[in-house]
């Protein structure tokens, strides 16, 4: 059992090796826009900024294990228009019931991460590139299924999924809650978590301590998938339909926060806390430049510079 | 002299044997669905889409093989081609291409210093390129399309030359010096070692960080290059251009058999990666499939792609 | 580290001034910053900000077309509180639960150029896809005297406009059997796909008569390669909005005719309207632009950059519509 590296103890926020840099960075622009936009720091806008922050927060953790393995995948967005997009069709067109047709949307998540963790697992191929090819056969089936149009019609109950509360919660907000708990303590309480870091930082090891990794890996990639899917339970009621074409370029966010949040691509460094606060400072950022009414044309060129500046600071300071 | 993890003879072979089976099998299939296939009209047209797919994904080609990733490679393609379109619009012909050129080359140097100095992994390095170079497209253009050129420009992407299309023999001419940089200059082998054995890369005295940045910069200008070459062809600049090849570059290079994890590939495997996507998206259309499944096939054809080069790899090796 | 911030933050907020709300704030969504047809809208709005005393603000998403993000800007700018919404959905249906926020949070909304259902709105102001798509393809028909072989590029597939211009083409193409549709295939409203496709097709065919396409931007694309290939003379292509690039293509003879989609008038009409709407004016439920077909013989008026184009008579458009 010494070949596996006891990386992955639960950091509490305190004993974090020094907060990333998104931290300072959430701080400065939520000050800086409560400055600029009275409306800014009103309840109505902080929790739509929650509840815009929901999808991209599931997903988001779901990533960062990927990550956290050394891995990517580009498909998360096209999964979860598909997931959406089965679910919305079985309910309007077979008239299933909700919770059969949600069980068939997490069940299109999980296989399509099957998929990827099988060819990256087993056959040895770069995440990118499985990724980037199952996101071309995700986002062709979707199409297919709906000839590019979103599935409305959904029952009434599918509303609920974004604007119904529980225990005076709003649903996504909950939702975001339970995904963090639960894979809070997978990552840090049990063996699955410590293979995770163990396969990004030292693979090898693991291997030869007689682990089955490559199972574990198709787990993690699994575990991303049935993310997404949940994440379009909240997307498709939100937007009342499903659009297969509605989370394209998540994942890049997702990516974003991760990186933001401290998750190194390599090495298996990292965690879920960053996570929380790089996925909330994308949120916020985008949020902040509507309010200030900074013209689209500028937000997209300003979007950029704050992530590359972000990860800068943050890869500067680990040099110093 | 570094040994430069180059492709051993084997692997080359069963690269060149099986994209050219693939190659000839889609060709023959179909000649035999569509009477009008084999036309010397189609057949140019084939040639010259994946002629400017290649030009888009020449210089991916350059990075990838350093290990690297280019995102921004569409968004750069847009932003540099829509600054010289101004020019060139307006008969400033020499310095639009000038200025196209360098923005391309500034924008990938950027990427380049915040790979190699700065330490950012070149996936997010990019990325945020490419919402920068995006933004600073739509602010220049302001939602307006820029039109018209003069035809001296215009047969970059329209004209032919003895009946070969002009791009065509562009591609060709890059094809030829790339490979040649690659194969018989320092900075090319070193791009290799770079890819293939970052470690003694550095340990042997290469000047890693300058062939990095050098190397993003050249992906820069032959994305603007290319982006030059789309607007001659389309006659018209507008800030979505560039918007969508991304994707179809990265299928292009993995297409060829250059390996994303680096080190390994070449850019006579992309030329022939472009012409099997343009031989598949020629086909669809011939055949009336619907686009839909154009993404799925291209995705399917991807992974089956890499998929034998890694089975081959580990079969023999 | 964060004290600093806490300090700055203190230090930076004042109250806020709240200007005499003399001029209304209204916002004008379009579907994004690259096409320049929204341009055209936004031209128009702000003309009509200028010319009734309103200030205008534009929301576009960053990503063209995004549904996810038009979402989050309807729901950033309900928190704003502008005096009303003048609005396009990218995706008509995924876009009406957040206007019916906008409904419950009692800002009035104009909606313009795709129509919207289950929600509340002041009134509608648009051309009608499917009359457009219709009256452009018998104009074709009829340049081809009513016998040929015909192609369609299509828009982006799940677009509201592409769906109802595709309708108006087949019931033109009903009422002339002795035209043949050979193919309709997406250029999804971009230039290059559109060249790529029609080039695949026209290998395909090598007989096309004429081609419509759904959009200008894919129909001056197409006409150039015709023209490339040689094959100019043979086929009239015909497109939709008539915005600069096609006007010039239709003055020079490589594109038959467009029509007019009037992106500036529609953006003109639908600010104008909600400008009123506040005033206290009724609005007639809908705002119909009549449709021109915009040939070589009446070009010379859209000729005009869209900053210079005079603006819509309202009196003389609101007459015609029925109350």
């Amino acid at each position: 059992m010494g070949a596996v590296p006891r990386a992955g103890r639960a950091p509490a926020l305190g004993r974090m090796p020094g907060l990333p840099g998104a931290a300072y960075l959430l701080v400065l622009l939520a000050a800086g826009f409560m400055a600029a936009a009275p409306e800014f720091a009103s309840a109505r806008n902080l929790s739509n900024i929650g509840l815009q922050a929901a999808a991209l927060l599931i997903v988001s953790l779901g990533m960062t294990l990927v990550i956290l393995t050394e891995g990517i995948d580009l498909s998360l967005g096209a999964v979860l228009g598909l997931s959406g997009v089965v679910m919305s069709v079985l309910l309007v067109s077979d008239g299933l019931a909700l919770p059969w047709a949600l069980a068939a949307a997490l069940l299109v998540g999980v296989v399509a991460g099957s998929v990827n963790g099988g060819f990256i697992a087993y056959a040895g191929l770069p995440p990118f590139i499985v990724t980037l090819g199952t996101y071309g056969m995700a986002q062709s089936l979707a199409m297919v299924l709906t000839s590019g149009n979103s599935v409305t019609g959904l029952p009434a109950s599918v509303r609920w999924l974004n604007e119904g509360e529980w225990l005076g919660l709003p649903v996504p907000v909950l939702a975001v809650a339970a995904v963090f708990v639960v894979t809070y303590v997978l990552l840090y309480h049990t063996r699955f978590g410590r293979y995770v870091f163990a396969i990004g930082g030292n693979r090898r090891a693991l291997e030869l301590s007689g682990v089955p990794v490559r199972a574990y890996l198709v787990a993690v990639y699994a575990y991303a998938g049935f993310l997404a899917a949940l994440a379009s339970f909240i997307m498709t009621a939100r937007m009342n339909a499903a659009h297969p074409t509605i989370a394209i370029g998540l994942e890049f966010d997702a990516i974003a926060a991760v990186v933001l949040g401290g998750t190194s691509f390599d090495k298996g460094r990292g965690g879920i806390w960053g996570t929380v606060v790089g996925a909330l400072t994308v949120a916020l950022l985008r949020n902040g430049l509507n309010l200030i009414g900074l013209s689209t044309e500028w937000q997209v060129a300003v979007v950029g510079l704050v992530i590359v500046s972000a990860v800068a600071v943050d890869a500067l300071r680990s040099r110093a | 002299m570094i040994a430069a993890v180059q492709r051993l003879p084997a692997e080359v072979a069963f690269v060149v044997f099986t994209r050219a089976a693939v190659v000839a099998a889609l060709v023959i299939l179909l000649a035999f669905a569509s009477p009008h296939f084999l036309t010397s009209d189609n057949l140019v047209i084939i040639l010259r889409q994946a002629a400017l797919q290649f030009l888009m994904s020449a210089g991916l080609t350059l990075v990838v093989l350093t290990g690297g990733i280019d995102l921004s490679i569409g968004a750069v393609l847009g932003l540099s081609a829509c600054l010289g379109a101004a020019l060139i619009a307006k008969g400033l012909v020499a310095a639009g291409i000038a200025a196209a050129l360098l923005v391309g080359l500034a924008c990938g140097l950027v990427n380049g210093a915040l790979v190699a100095y700065v330490g950012i992994p070149a996936f997010i390095a990019t990325y945020g390129m490419l919402w920068m170079a995006h933004g600073l497209g739509y602010v220049f253009m302001k939602g307006e399309v820029i039109h018209g050129f003069a035809p001296g420009f215009r047969s970059l992407g329209a004209g032919f030359v003895a009946a070969i299309p002009v791009p065509v023999l562009i591609a060709a001419g890059l094809l030829a010096v790339l490979h040649v940089v690659l194969h018989l200059t320092r900075f090319g082998r070193a791009l290799y070692a770079i890819g293939g054995n970052p470690v003694t890369a550095r340990l042997t005295g290469m000047p890693v960080k300058r062939y990095l940045v050098a190397v993003y910069g050249l992906s820069g200008v032959l994305a603007a290059f290319a982006g030059l070459v789309v607007i001659a062809r389309v006659n018209a600049a507008d800030s979505g251009t560039g918007e969508e090849l991304l994707l179809t570059a990265i299928a292009a290079v993995c297409l060829g058999g250059t390996s994303l994890f680096g080190g390994v590939g070449g850019i006579a495997g992309t030329a022939v990666g472009a012409l099997i996507l343009a031989l598949v998206v020629n086909g669809m259309n011939m055949l009336g499939i619907a686009t839909f499944w154009q993404a799925f096939a291209m995705g399917a054809i991807v992974i089956l792609a890499v998929l034998a080069d890694v089975s081959f790899k580990r079969r023999f090796s | 580290m964060r004290l600093i911030a806490v300090l700055i933050a203190a230090l930076l907020a004042f109250p806020a001034e709240t200007l005499a709300q003399a001029r209304p704030k209204i916002v004008v969504f379009t579907k994004n910053v690259t096409n320049p047809f929204w341009r055209a809208v936004r031209v128009g709005a702000d003309k009509a900000g200028k010319a009734l005393g309103a200030d205008i603000e534009h929301a576009a998403p960053t990503k063209p077309d995004n549904i996810e993000e038009q979402t989050r800007l309807v729901e950033d700018w309900i928190v704003r509180k502008p005096a009303a919404f003048v609005f396009v959905p990218v995706d008509y249906k995924a876009l009406v639960p957040s206007i019916q926020k906008v409904n419950k949070a009692g800002i009035p909304v104009v909606i313009f150029s795709n129509r919207m259902s289950d929600v509340d709105f002041v009134t509608y102001v648009g051309s009608d896809d499917e009359t457009i798509g219709y009256e452009i393809t018998k104009y074709l028909i009829k340049t081809l005297g009513g016998k040929g072989k015909i192609v369609h590029i299509d828009g982006v597939p799940a677009a509201i406009t592409a769906q109802n211009r595709k309708k108006g083409l087949e019931r033109a193409l009903k009422e002339h059997p002795g035209i043949e549709l050979l193919a309709s295939q997406p250029g999804n409203y971009r230039r290059l796909p559109a060249v790529q496709v029609f080039e695949n097709l026209m290998q395909r065919f090598p007989q096309i008569d004429g081609v419509v396409c759904a959009n200008d931007d894919m129909a001056v694309g197409v006409a150039e390669a015709l023209a490339a290939a040689g094959r100019g003379g043979k086929t009239k292509v015909v497109g939709i909005d008539a915005i600069p690039d096609g006007v010039a293509a239709i003055v020079s003879g490589k594109l038959q005719a467009s029509a007019d989609y009037s992106g500036h008038d529609q953006g003109y009409l639908a600010t104008a309207a909600a400008i009123r709407h506040l005033r206290g004016e009724k609005m007639p439920k809908e705002i119909r632009l009549p449709v021109a077909i915009v040939e070589k013989t009446n070009a010379k008026p859209w000729t005009l950059p869209v900053e210079d184009k005079p603006v819509p008579d309202w009196a003389k458009v609101v007459h015609s519509q029925k109350m």
